[in-house]
Formats: C-alpha cells, structure tokens, sequence
C-alpha cells in the first residue's frame, strides 16, 4: 500500500489530511516531550529547576553546560569515549569489509558457519560475552583498559558491518569487477581500487550505525572500565545514582552534552543511515 | 597493476621479480575469500568464540575470583540445579518473558501506527520522518535517568500533569511500567522506520484494485496491507523480542531490579550475580541460560531470512 490514493471529494480530501496532520502533531508531542523538557531542564538555575508549579517560561542560563564542560571527569569521559568508539569502528571496519565482501563475492567452505556466527555473536546477549571477558582479561591483565572495551565492542560491531556491507556488495553489479579482473587486476587490487570507492555510502552507514552503538553502549564499558577509563554512559550512571543528586541542571546538561553529538551525527548523514537501517535488518 | 606494467616497460632486468609477482598474485586470487575472512574468523575466535568456551566450562565449576584461571573445582550441573531451583531466577525467568512480550507487543503497534501515517504523502511529512526517529538516537541509559527526573514523585513534570502523587519507580506495580515505557518510546520510532521500508515496497496493485472493488480502509489494511507486510511485521518482532530479552541499561539505571525485584530481568540477576555477588560461575549458568532463549529466537529469525533469500 504504497501512498494511499485520496478517494472522494476534495472537501473529504482535506479532513483528511487534516486528521493526519493532527494525529502528527500529536505523535511529535508525545514522543519529543520527554526530550524538549530535559534540554528545558538543563536551561535552569537550581531554583527553578525545583520550582512548584513547573516553570514553562524562563530566562535561559547556560551555567549547567558551563559548569560540565569544566569537569575533569566529563571530559577525560568524553575522550575515552571517542577513543573506544573509534578504536572499535576502525577494527571492525578494517577486519569486516574483506569479509563482507568474500562473503558477498565467492562461494567457499564454512561460508554458512560464518554466516550463522556473526548473526549469532550480534543477536546473543552481551553479557554472554561480558563474563568470560571479564575473567579472562582478568586474568590478562587487560581489564580497566581502553583496548578491552574496543576488543569487546567489536562483538557488536563486527557482525554489523559484516552485515550491512554484505548487503551493500550484493547490490553492486558483478561486472565491474569481472572487467578489472579481464584487464588484469588481482581480485585485491579490484577490491581497493574498483569495488572499495563505488561502496562509499555503505562505509558511511556501517560507521554510523557502528559509531552509534559503540557511543551509547553502557554495560560492556560499565564492567570493564574503572574512574580513569570509563566512557560517558558509566559517568552518566554515576551522575544519577543514588537518591542524593539533586544536580538536576548538571545532570541534563551532561545528558544533552553526551545525546548531542549522535544526533548531529545521525541528522548529517541521515539518508545513508536510514539506507542502512533497512538494508541491515530487513533485506537481510 | 602499476608494478606490473613498470616492471614489463623495464625490459629484461626485471623480469624475475616479475615472474616472483605473477605467481604471488594468481596465489592470493586463488585464496582470496580464505585470505579476506581470515582476519575477522581470528577476531571472532578472540572476542567470542573462546569466551564463549571459557564461560560453558566456568558454568560447569566452582570458580571463585581468588583462585587462578583453571584453578576451580569441577561442579557439573550444579549451577544450574541452583538456578532452576531458586524462585528469584524462576521469577525473572518468568518476568523477562513477560515484559519481552509485553513490550514488543507495544512497540509493534505503535510502530505499526507511526509507519502508517508517515506513509501518506502530504506535504511537510519528511519533517515527521525526521523528528519521530529522534527517540531512537538518544543513549539508552541518558533516556531512562531523563524518565527517572521525568517520573520523579516530588518534582518530577508528569505527576504535575496528573496532579498526583505517585512513587512511580517505587513501588512494584508501576516500577515495570516506568521501565517499559522508556524502551517502547526509544524502539517503537526504529519499529516504525523498517515497517516503513516494508509499507514502501509494496506493490500498487492489489490496493488500486481494491479501491475499485469499493473495499473500505479498513477493509484495505485488514485484507491487503497487513498480509502483505506480514514478512516485514515477523523481522521486526524476532528483532525486538531479541534485543528486548536483553534489557539491561534501563532497568539498572531506573531501579536496579527492585523494588522486591518487580522489575529483575534477566540481564540484571545475571549482572547481579556476576559482578555484584562476583559468583562468576552462577552467572555464566544464567547467562548460558538466556543464550539458549536467544539462540531459538534467534534460530526463527534465520529461518525467515533464509526463506526470504529463496524467494
């Protein structure tokens, strides 16, 4: 049902459209309320934050966001999170492109069990994983490191990208590379420099996606991660724990400092992000 | 290619390493699928399947932090015989159903609503599309501490609304609602962008001749729509219920399991047990537990794949 043909007069017509946008507006409200009163909450000096009635009208301070931003401990967060997200983006996207496209590409032995592995490692409980992890690295010596969290992000991360790109490859026609091939290229020099450049919005999409869940991940990084190294979700935790914060003001402003860079992020590439979305889940 | 033709416009003196490369190339075109999944089968071995070993054996032992990694004492299937015998993992064995369909069920609808009305072409509908989906962008444990400020009894906005007074995360009957909500405002948006893609993809046709035939919307969506999205509606259930099963971030933030574990699922008795109590071995029993219920779901969820693929 593909764009609903409007039947009937155009006086019905515009009921209609009328009821729909209502019905909209309505949707908007409920489902953005929560998000435009909690930017409203950072905008709030301490007093009015606890006003009684609510204040729906006032003067806007941005003392919250000051006072955040000077943290030591939001900061040193902030970076350990765009370290680890990076860190598990790139590997993931460097070790699981080739495999995409192997898998996209060539028929071989174990292409089934690969296949049923990574979907198996994306959709199996993280703390499955989380465990043994954890006493391994232990024992390793790795945990409360950056690089445990990158390597165990990669259980997530991985298998999307392999699983997004897959996709992608399979829509690209054969013949680009069969003519590479015929004119003499190896299949890697066909890969980089033919295939690789004409798959670009699947590379932005994986990263996205990837960048997405590795940014918002809280329970791999709540574990394995101490005071020095923990992420921004463990600082945000750690903020609203306990009955005794009433820094309400900090607490949004924090919050909105840690959503604000995903959603930009997100609205910047929203095309490839949404291709990438329904190319991931629903093509299969 | 460059070396190649380099090597070939220099005459005769390279000719050797020329040969040396051929041989190497036609080696790597002739291994290239081994050689590209090479390095994700290794990370894969590193991240999952070797811990994966590791916590089916530590489920079978007595393992303690203090002793040394093989250092345990084998337990056989004691561990399980101690979760299945202890009403607090029955209870959010039971609950963690409970709320997966509970809240799926919720989020398929108001998915399914949301994707209905986007797909009406009107003017200005692209600026829905955009704001709807903004839910689903925001960190996970950030939304369930803004619910927890929104909800909060004394100063919290939505019991200025209802002008009540209601503990909402305090009190057993409420505390999973609370926790629900957060999650089917975050996951209904996504339900609603892959419905759709689906809504999208369908063909004309069968709504056009049925327009003809005088059939009424209702009677459309019943007849035609729903059974023809019916592949898209099934992928967003398996996904849901899958990623649901897992829950963890709002709960632990909201309330951590309590009060009288009205809102222990799964992931937290297992987080509990493992990282709280430190009972590694009982965890990984928990854990081992919640991947067999995930491999089924898991196990529907390729059939459909694979049925969709041969299609």
């Amino acid at each position: 049902m593909a764009a609903l043909t409007p039947v009937g007069s155009s006086r019905r017509r515009r009921t209609e459209a009328f009821t729909v946008y209502a019905a909209l507006i309505a949707l908007t409200v409920v489902f953005l309320f929560p998000l435009v009163w909690i930017v409203g909450l950072s905008l709030k000096t301490r007093l009015q934050v606890f006003a009684s009635p609510p204040l729906f009208l006032w003067r806007p301070t941005f003392e919250n966001y000051a006072a955040t931003l000077a943290r030591a401990d939001f900061g040193q967060a902030f970076v350990n999170s765009l370290l680890v997200s990076a860190g598990a983006v790139s590997l993931s996207l460097v070790v699981g492109v080739p495999a995409a496209y192997a898998m996209a590409r060539f028929r071989f032995a174990g292409r089934n069990v690969l296949f049923f592995a990574l979907l198996s490692m994306r959709m199996l409980p993280p703390i499955a994983v989380l465990i043994p992890m954890y006493v391994l690295f232990n024992a390793f010596g790795l945990t409360t490191t950056r690089t445990s969290v990158v390597l165990a992000y990669t259980t997530f991360s991985l298998p999307l990208v392999v699983w997004i790109m897959r996709g992608f490859f399979e829509d690209l026609p054969r013949e680009l590379e069969e003519s590479a091939w015929v004119d003499g290229a190896s299949r890697l020099q066909a890969f980089v420099r033919v295939v690789l450049p004409l798959i670009k919005p699947g590379l932005v999409a994986a990263c996205i996606l990837c960048l997405q869940l590795a940014w918002n991940d809280f329970l791999f990084a709540t574990v394995l991660t101490n005071n020095a190294t923990r992420t921004l979700p463990v600082l945000m935790a750690a903020f609203s724990g306990g009955d005794t914060s009433t820094d309400w003001g900090g607490m949004t402003a924090s919050g909105v400092l840690v959503i604000l860079p995903v959603i930009l992020f997100s609205f910047a590439a929203q095309r490839h992000l949404v291709a990438g979305l329904s190319s991931g889940a629903v093509k299969g | 290619m460059g070396g190649t033709t380099e090597a070939a416009a220099s005459g005769r003196i390279a000719r050797r390493p020329l040969i040396r490369g051929r041989r190497r190339m036609i080696w790597a075109d002739r291994n290239f699928a081994g050689l590209a999944i090479l390095p994700t089968t290794l990370l894969m071995l590193l991240v999952f399947g070797i811990p994966l070993l590791f916590s089916a054996w530590l489920s079978l032992e007595a393992w303690s932090p203090d002793q040394t990694l093989f250092g345990g004492t084998f337990a056989g299937r004691a561990n399980y015989q101690d979760l299945l015998t202890d009403p607090e993992f029955t209870g959010s064995l039971i609950l963690t159903l409970e709320y997966t369909a509970a809240v799926v069920a919720a989020e398929l609808g108001v998915g399914l609503g949301i994707a209905l009305l986007l797909n009406i072409d009107l003017p200005w509908i692209g600026l829905f599309r955009t704001v709807l989906i903004v839910p689903m962008m925001i960190t996970p444990v950030v939304a369930a501490f803004c619910w927890k400020l929104l909800l909060d009894p004394d100063h919290g906005v939505i019991n200025y609304f209802i002008r009540q007074h209601i503990v909402w995360l305090g009190q057993p009957e409420t505390a999973l609602l609370s926790v629900a909500v957060v999650n089917i405002w975050q996951n209904a948006p996504y339900v609603a962008i892959l419905l759709l893609a689906g809504l999208r993809s369908l063909p004309h046709e069968p709504v056009e001749a049925a327009q003809i035939d005088g059939a009424s919307r209702l009677q459309m969506f019943w007849h035609i729509t729903l059974p023809l999205l019916r592949p898209y509606l099934l992928v967003a259930l398996l996904l849901r219920m899958i990623f649901e099963f897992r829950s963890f971030d709002n709960v632990y933030v909201m309330t951590s399991g309590g009060p009288a574990n009205a809102t222990l699922v799964l992931s937290m008795y297992t987080y509990l047990a493992s990282f709280v109590r430190f009972d590694l071995s009982l965890g990984s029993a928990a854990a081992w537990m919640m991947m067999l219920i995930s491999l089924l779901m898991c196990g529907c969820f390729i059939l459909l794949v694979r049925r969709r693929e041969a299609n």
